[in-house]
């Protein structure tokens, strides 16, 4: 069934990385995307690929979940792979056949190129998207960028709507899984026929979706205004969000993290990119 | 005759995952052909979930179910066949219409089962009388009807495929008394001039009494009650244990007996109440 699409999955949990400060945590991963460019040899490889795999172990994600969230990128690191292997030229030739040369070279850099795309998937999304409720991560979001009202954009307002539009995406899944059940019952087919009978066969769902999803869009303003809601300025909070200790603990982890891997580049190595 | 057969069928949401649900356990039913079947249960008993399986939208985890003796999903590429034997009507089905006139509204089912135009034309002015559909109603747009109009003309759209099997899920929902009674009231028309099974999912007490032949009752995802109103109605004490409550004049009758009188069992109309007290009354007088 079409519910069985996960979007922007969110594992609650109970540990630091959960309890982190979103807007840290924000801050946190660009800084951890950076550090990963910043590798060029393999000590500071070994060190990204290592804080990889304690970050996940610390958030208690299983493999098993960080295995199968991969998988669309295969495409992606087979492709890399390719090229990098193939077109790298180099002084050590390890392989000649036909007019293919692969040089030890290619083989480093692919290795490290794999290494850099895993880490950066595996180190986002158990720093955001896993551990981070998409409300919290609008939240942060919003708040992170509030210095740019001072040049007129409308933060509130954006982050209003994405976390509207966050909200009613499950909803809107249901929905049309229960519009399709509707439309089959009445005997439409969708799995059959040319392209055109195909596209023709999905206005019996789309209209119907569409029309709930304006009805549902007035109703929530109608709530909205009914709750005296006018926009972001003068509005307070419920939640304040608060640096705890553990927030400068962590930023003061990565600083070390990134010098580290500056020391690491410099440190002689015989394999590096 | 059965009409629909389910044989030791259950139904898991979200298998291998920590959002498992077992909706149905285990279950076996047979609906008796040309019959009014009322299936009352609790919300999330799994009556939802049942209606599905009997026109193969949703393949049970485990069993078996046929209609009119066949087994659905024995050719799973023929499924489609048992969607216009079986036709059915989901709860508020008014958010699924989405043509420009509800003439054409009615006609959708009836055309994806590439009938002629005089048939499909017949079917329509048919199936929109039952459901008091005006004619001039039918040259309207579906999205200018009240609710209610909308519900009736969603129905309609079933009807005009004239299953042998018409199921309804919560069709009165929602409605006012009013509301309802057209819609149930035309249900049954329907049934008693087609002679085909019907079968209403509701958890309105009242409404199953007066439309209904027999009821089976759900709990827990299972079967928990199957029976002929009249048996069902005289089991107060098991209904209330699961919740749900047997109609105002059957409670009526019921605590008449209490305190000694001699009603008898099985009442659940006001008529045969009145009958009955008025022939206690007279008995007195005499
Ligand atoms: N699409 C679904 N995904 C997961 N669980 C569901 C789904 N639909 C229903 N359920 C669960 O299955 C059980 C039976 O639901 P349902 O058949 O809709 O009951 P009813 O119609 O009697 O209220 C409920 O506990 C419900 O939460
Ligand atoms: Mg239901």
């Amino acid at each position: 069934m079409i519910k069985d699409i996960t979007l922007g999955q969110f594992f609650p949990g109970n540990t630091v990385v959960h309890k982190l400060d979103p807007r840290m945590k924000i801050i946190l991963t660009i800084a951890y995307i950076v550090s990963i460019f910043l590798a060029k040899n393999m000590w500071s490889f070994i060190a990204v690929v290592a804080s990889a795999l304690l970050l996940v172990i610390v958030s208690k994600i299983s493999f098993k979940t960080i295995l199968k969230s991969m998988k669309p990128l295969i495409f992606v690191l087979a492709f890399t792979t390719f090229f990098n292997l193939f077109w790298t030229t180099g002084d050590v030739l390890l392989i000649s056949f036909w007019k293919i040369n692969i040089y030890l070279e290619g083989v480093v850099f692919s290795v490290m190129m794999i290494l850099r795309i895993t880490s950066l998937l595996v180190g986002t999304t158990v720093l955001l998207t896993y551990t981070t409720s998409p409300i919290m991560l609008t939240d942060a979001l919003e708040r992170l960028l509030s210095p740019l009202r001072l040049i007129k954009l409308p933060v509130h307002e954006f982050s209003m709507m994405m976390t509207i539009a966050l909200r009613f995406i499950p909803t809107l899944v249901e929905e049309t899984d229960k519009i399709m059940s509707a439309q089959k019952a009445r005997g439409a087919d969708f799995e059959s026929g040319s392209l055109m009978r195909r596209a023709k066969a999905l206005i019996p769902i789309l209209i119907p979706l569409f029309i709930s999803a304006f009805r549902r869009a007035d109703d929530l303003a109608t709530a909205m205004e009914c709750r005296c809601y006018r926009g972001g300025d003068g509005r307070t909070r419920m939640t304040k969000l608060k640096l705890a200790l553990r927030d400068f603990g962590a930023i003061i982890l990565m600083a070390a993290f990134i010098t580290g891997i500056v020391f690491l580049n410099l440190t002689p190595c015989p394999i590096s990119m | 005759m059965i009409a629909v057969e389910i044989k030791n069928v259950s139904y898991v949401y979200s298998p291998d995952t920590p959002f498992r649900k077992v909706a149905l356990d285990d279950i076996s039913l047979k609906i008796n052909a040309g019959k009014i079947t009322g299936l009352m249960g609790h919300t999330g008993s799994g009556k939802s979930t049942l209606v599905q399986l009997f026109n193969g939208l949703v393949r049970p985890t485990e069993g078996q179910v046929l209609v009119g003796g066949e087994d659905i999903w024995e050719d799973p590429k023929k499924i489609s066949r048992f969607r216009f034997k079986v036709g059915l009507v989901f709860q508020y089905p008014e958010y699924q219409l989405f043509e420009e006139t509800v003439r054409r509204d009615i006609a959708f089912g009836p055309a994806n089962m590439g009938l002629s135009d005089e048939e499909i034309k017949r079917r329509v002015l048919e199936s929109a009388r039952f459901c008091g559909i005006s004619e001039e109603m039918l040259e309207k747009s579906p999205f200018d009807l009240s609710g209610g109009q909308k519900r009736r003309v969603a129905i309609a759209g079933i009807m005009a495929m004239e299953p042998e099997v018409l199921v309804l899920d919560e069709p009165a929902a929602g409605l006012d008394p009013q509301g309802r009674e057209e819609i149930l009231g035309g249900i049954r028309d329907y049934q008693r001039k087609k002679g085909n099974t019907v079968i209403i999912v509701s958890h309105s007490m009242e409404d199953m009494a007066r439309y209904s032949d027999e009821i089976v009752v759900m709990n827990k995802a299972k079967i928990f009650m199957h029976g002929t109103t009249a048996e069902v109605f005289d089991r107060a004490e098991e209904l209330s244990d699961v919740g749900l409550s047997v109609p105002q004049i059957t409670e009526l009758c019921n605590k008449l007996r209490e305190r000694g009188l001699d009603v008898p069992h099985g009442i659940y109309t006001v008529a045969d109440a009145k009958a009955a007290i008025m022939r206690l009354l007279g008995g007195k007088h005499d």
